[in-house]
């Protein structure tokens, strides 16, 4: 295949800006000494020109058919970012609390394997204490609790 | 930020919390955009015109729930990408049109001047040539020529596009330069040498 064939196949690529910066440079530096080649690269880009000169249609005006509709239906109501994070940061803490609580009450000598974990000391517990009560009162303060609440708004909008 | 994105954030904002007046605005701005998008795939102008109503509609209803406002022009074109989509389901509707069902040579041309100061490049052109382009882009995939009237006809950026159409920005450069390659052709008398 000759450089101006692999060019050409390129060119349009080149014309909307789909190149990698290598690959644009390898281009640019061919239509430097190929009229040719910088012929057809004028072509396509006249050819985007006429495609915006065409511009959008006139559409009709159906407003008041739209507003007549819109004053008929109900309209979702928002899921309170708080409400949603609050839930998750809920259901997060009762899993931990749970596989804590287990772990704790677990007796070692059922599994004849020593546990990881044998006991939540004082420190631990008020901090647990803590959380939930923080995470109660203010719930987007949460960050792992915020990050899943907003992960799922996502597919909303 | 851009002063007319900030100005459509304000009025989708306000827009969410009930305010019809703000969403008229709203409409005012993106109907043409939405028929035309809608009327490239579906041919038809009432069809168009019909889908385009539902598309502002079922936009109110879910507007609570639209996270970011910024995206609202794409978001608007997700949802009446999915109407056209359930009515060619329903087969009310055919993706694959005739080039003869779109296009009015009639039709004022909108936005040409409007734009010309953003767009160096931007021509006017006659509503025989106008028909010509129209005819030739009812020729070309659909998932080519749904870009292509977003990103040309519309102005949209290429990053919202991607948003609206549920795929990455690459693929719709990709179908860009496709429908580029496939239009050069259909339009040869017109760009190629000292034509315009």
């Amino acid at each position: 295949m000759s450089d101006c064939e692999q060019i050409r196949r390129q060119l349009a690529d080149y014309c909307v800006g789909g190149l990698s910066r290598r690959g644009r440079a390898r281009v640019a530096a061919h239509l430097r000494s190929c009229a040719s080649c910088g012929a057809e690269l004028k072509a396509l880009e006249r050819t985007g020109a006429l495609l915006e000169a065409v511009g959008v249609e006139v559409a009709p005006d159906d407003w008041e058919l739209v507003r007549q509709q819109l004053a008929a239906q109900p309209r979702q109501r928002p899921r309170p970012a708080f409400r949603a994070a609050w839930g998750v940061g809920m259901a997060a803490l009762g899993v931990v609390l749970l596989v804590l609580g287990g772990l704790v009450l677990e007796p070692a000598h059922q599994t004849g394997v020593k546990p990881a974990v044998v006991s939540v000391d004082a420190e631990m517990r008020g901090t647990m204490e803590n959380h939930l009560s923080a995470v109660w009162a203010a719930p987007l303060a949460d960050e792992a609790a915020v990050g899943l609440g907003l992960a799922e708004l996502d597919e909303d909008g | 930020m851009d002063k007319r994105l900030r100005e459509v954030q304000e009025l989708v904002a306000e827009a969410r919390a009930g305010n019809a007046a703000a969403f008229e605005t709203l409409y005012r701005s993106h109907q043409a955009g939405i028929f035309t998008f809608v009327r490239s795939l579906v041919g038809e102008w009432e069809l168009a015109a019909d889908l385009t109503q539902q598309t502002f509609v079922r936009a109110w209803e879910s507007l609570p729930r639209l996270r970011q406002v910024g995206a609202f022009g794409g978001w608007l074109h997700r949802i009446a990408a999915n109407l056209v989509r359930d009515e060619a389901k329903s087969g009310r509707a055919r993706l694959e049109i005739a080039a003869s069902s779109l296009g009015d040579g009639d039709a004022p041309l909108r936005g040409v001047e409007d734009t010309s100061s953003e767009r160096p490049e931007a021509m006017t052109v006659s509503a025989e040539l106008r028909q010509q382009v129209r005819s030739a882009l009812a020729e070309i995939p659909p998932e080519q020529r749904a870009v292509v009237v977003m990103h040309h006809l519309e102005g949209l950026p290429v990053t919202e596009i991607a948003r609206a159409l549920g795929v990455r920005p690459g693929t719709v450069m990709s179908r860009l330069a496709r429908a580029r390659e496939a239009m050069r052709v259909r339009l040869k008398p017109y760009v190629e040498g000292d034509n315009e």
